[in-house]
């Protein structure tokens, strides 16, 4: 007897007995499909999360702690290190404020922060730089402005005990958002903070019009900077490379290691969860399918009576689980997909983001590991059914 | 057309129990069962008959040392081997059964139970299948269940399965014992008119010698004989030929 023959006695079977098959598959569903939501769980968190630290920027930020003097050869050479993806110096903080003041006599004081092409913080947010005589507000200060779009931007010294203020006309051409930056400031082109800085030490700045006394000649030297690394992973290394030059530096390595550490955790939890769910499936499938030969005992000995061979007896049951495995599969997998969209809508964070999800690849792989199990419980009744002997059907009275 | 030898046996023995008079030994010195030979194998309960009809049918072992052999296929040496699947194999395309309580398939149809040893032994004949349904009486049920059905029609039905796939012989267990007795009539007339028309071999097991007596059956009655160690022999041979 063909294959395809046995599976359609099993199916005639199957369906003759519709309510136990039904039980069946809900009985697999009710084991797989809180499984698959488990892992979709898991799968969802640690991936938004991080995609979320793939995403800041700030994540991949090394900044300096304390300050040195560092010098634009210096920089020229930072830029070339293999993982530098953007590098700006910084002035020195306390010259590096300045009060802005809109038409309406709104004003606030402001941090100046450097900024230059390829800027990675306002780059994430969508945000174009500043060029000369332009600036990007921060939110707080944006607020705090209303909508103006020209600013006067004033720098105050003091000298002979008298104050003394620079002013410089700024257009604002963007805004970057709360995430990107949540104090009162102002992204300005480098030169602008290295003007103020000069105005403070009274030097004159006659790009500007700003009177003062000559700077003298020579390198200027940087307290600090802005640094970003080009990839999470180049994180560590480029720390490490600073470090050996006797650089003490802050990195988000932390939050690196924590989602790493979670990820891992997870994984170790949902394989305790599915190893225990699996074998406590294959123990009832097992014994399910050891109950279903004895009660078909009478219908499996008169097959082999009229000549089922014993690859038939054992394909009985099998195909049978095969069928079960594959309505409780696709009934765990509408309960998932329903389960997890209910979960997305509840707990959205962030457009596109997903806390439970399953990648195709994931429902292939529950779907074949499902099938093994089942077919591996339903090895048990196959087994015994080829025990049945021709006889026991010839005198069923 | 030469005569067809279906079953040949050579001193077959099978005992049951070890001890005494709880011992007992079927015998059968020579027998041979030739093409559509009707034969009835009659005694009372507990004579070995139903022994003798399972080693026919293929479901029981002989003791080693005698010759069993079904068309030319030696059935001892298949037990011996354990090769069940070719037992299997051989109870498909040669032998029909007919079992005391209709022995069909619950979960399939009746069309479904008939079509069975056709699907078993790759020998399907659909308007075979037709006409016996038609000459059973049985054709406007082949789309119920088994359970739909009376016992009568029950045991038409598995009369059908038995010969559907046109198997050299038709063993048959009681076949009218659960039926009151105008359809035990009935349904016997049929079958063996339906075997005599396929050139079947019908072997049946019976307790009721006049009935298979008045079918025109030759019987194979069982001697019973106390063994010298005070449990009992039990011989089936032919007494005419």
């Amino acid at each position: 007897m063909s294959t395809a023959r046995v599976f359609g006695l099993a199916w005639a079977d199957y369906r003759a007995e519709a309510r136990l098959s039904l039980c069946a598959v809900l009985g697999l569903a009710a084991v797989l499909a809180p499984l698959l939501v488990l892992f979709g769980l898991k799968f969802g968190l640690v991936t938004t999360l991080t995609e979320r630290l793939l995403n800041d920027p700030r994540t991949r930020e090394l900044i300096p702690i304390g300050s040195g003097r560092y010098t634009p050869a210096w920089f020229d050479e930072l830029r070339t290190w293999p993982g530098v993806a953007f590098v700006v110096p910084r002035t020195r903080q306390i010259a590096a404020t300045a009060e802005l003041r809109s038409a309406d006599g709104r004003a606030v004081i402001v941090e100046l922060i450097p900024t230059a092409a390829g800027d990675p913080l306002l780059a994430r947010y969508g945000v174009a730089e500043p060029g000369g005589g332009q600036l990007v507000l921060s939110q707080p200060a944006a607020e705090k402005l209303g909508a103006a779009t020209t600013l006067d931007a004033s720098i105050g010294r003091s000298r002979a005990g008298r104050e003394e203020y620079a002013h410089a006309v700024l257009n604002v051409i963007g805004t970057a958002p709360l995430a990107a930056f949540d104090r009162d400031a102002a992204f300005v082109p480098l030169p602008l903070l290295e003007a103020a800085e000069d105005y403070r030490d009274g030097y004159a700045v006659p790009a500007l019009g700003w009177p003062g006394l000559d700077k003298p000649a020579g390198a200027r030297q940087y307290p600090g900077f802005r640094l970003y690394a080009g990839t999470l992973d180049d994180v560590a290394p480029l720390r490490a490379q600073l470090v050996a030059r006797g650089l003490e530096v802050l990195t988000q390595a932390d939050a690196i290691d924590n989602v790493k550490r979670l990820a891992r955790n997870l994984d170790i939890l949902f394989a305790a969860i599915a190893g225990l769910g699996g074998i406590g499936y294959l123990a009832a499938a097992g014994a399910a399918s050891l109950a279903a030969v004895e009660r078909k005992r009478r219908e499996l000995s008169l097959l082999r009576l009229l000549g089922l061979p014993t690859r038939g007896l054992l394909l009985f049951p099998l195909a049978q689980a095969l069928y079960t495995a594959f309505a409780g599969c696709l009934l765990a997998l509408a309960l998932y997909f329903g389960a997890s969209a209910g979960l997305n809508l509840l707990f959205a964070t962030a457009p596109g983001e997903q806390l439970c999800r399953l990648l195709p690849l994931h429902a292939l792989a529950a779907v074949a590991l499902t099938l093994g199990t089942v077919a591996l419980a339903a090895l048990a009744g196959g087994l015994r059914a080829t025990r049945i002997e021709p006889s026991e059907g010839w005198r069923d009275v | 057309m030469a005569v067809t030898t279906v079953y040949r046996l050579r001193d077959v023995r099978r005992s049951r129990g070890t001890l005494g008079d709880t011992r007992f030994v079927l015998q059968v010195p020579a027998l041979d069962i030739a093409r559509g030979e009707r034969l009835a194998l009659v005694g009372p309960s507990g004579c070995g008959k139903s022994t003798l009809l399972d080693m026919l049918a293929l479901v029981l072992a002989p003791d080693a040392g005698g010759e069993l052999h079904l068309l030319n296929n030696d059935i001892g040496a298949l037990w011996q081997l354990k090769r069940a699947d070719a037992l299997a194999a051989l109870r498909a395309r040669h032998l029909g059964y007919v079992l005391q309580t209709g022995g069909l398939l619950g979960f399939l149809d009746v069309r479904g139970n008939i079509a069975l040893p056709g699907q078993l032994s790759g020998r399907a004949d659909a308007a075979w299948v037709t006409r016996l349904a038609e000459r059973l009486g049985i054709s406007r049920h082949l789309d119920k269940h088994p359970a739909a059905l009376s016992v009568g029609e029950r045991q038409r039905v598995a009369i059908a399965r038995a010969l559907a796939h046109r198997p050299a012989v038709v063993l048959a267990d009681e076949p009218t014992a659960s039926l009151d007795p105008l359809s035990a009539q009935t349904v016997m007339q049929l079958f063996i008119d339906l075997a005599a028309e396929s050139a079947t071999t019908l072997i049946l097991a019976s307790h009721d010698r006049a009935l298979v007596e008045r079918y025109g059956l030759e019987v194979l009655a069982a001697q019973l004989a106390p063994a010298s160690d005070g449990g009992i022999v039990s011989r089936f041979e032919r007494t005419r030929r």
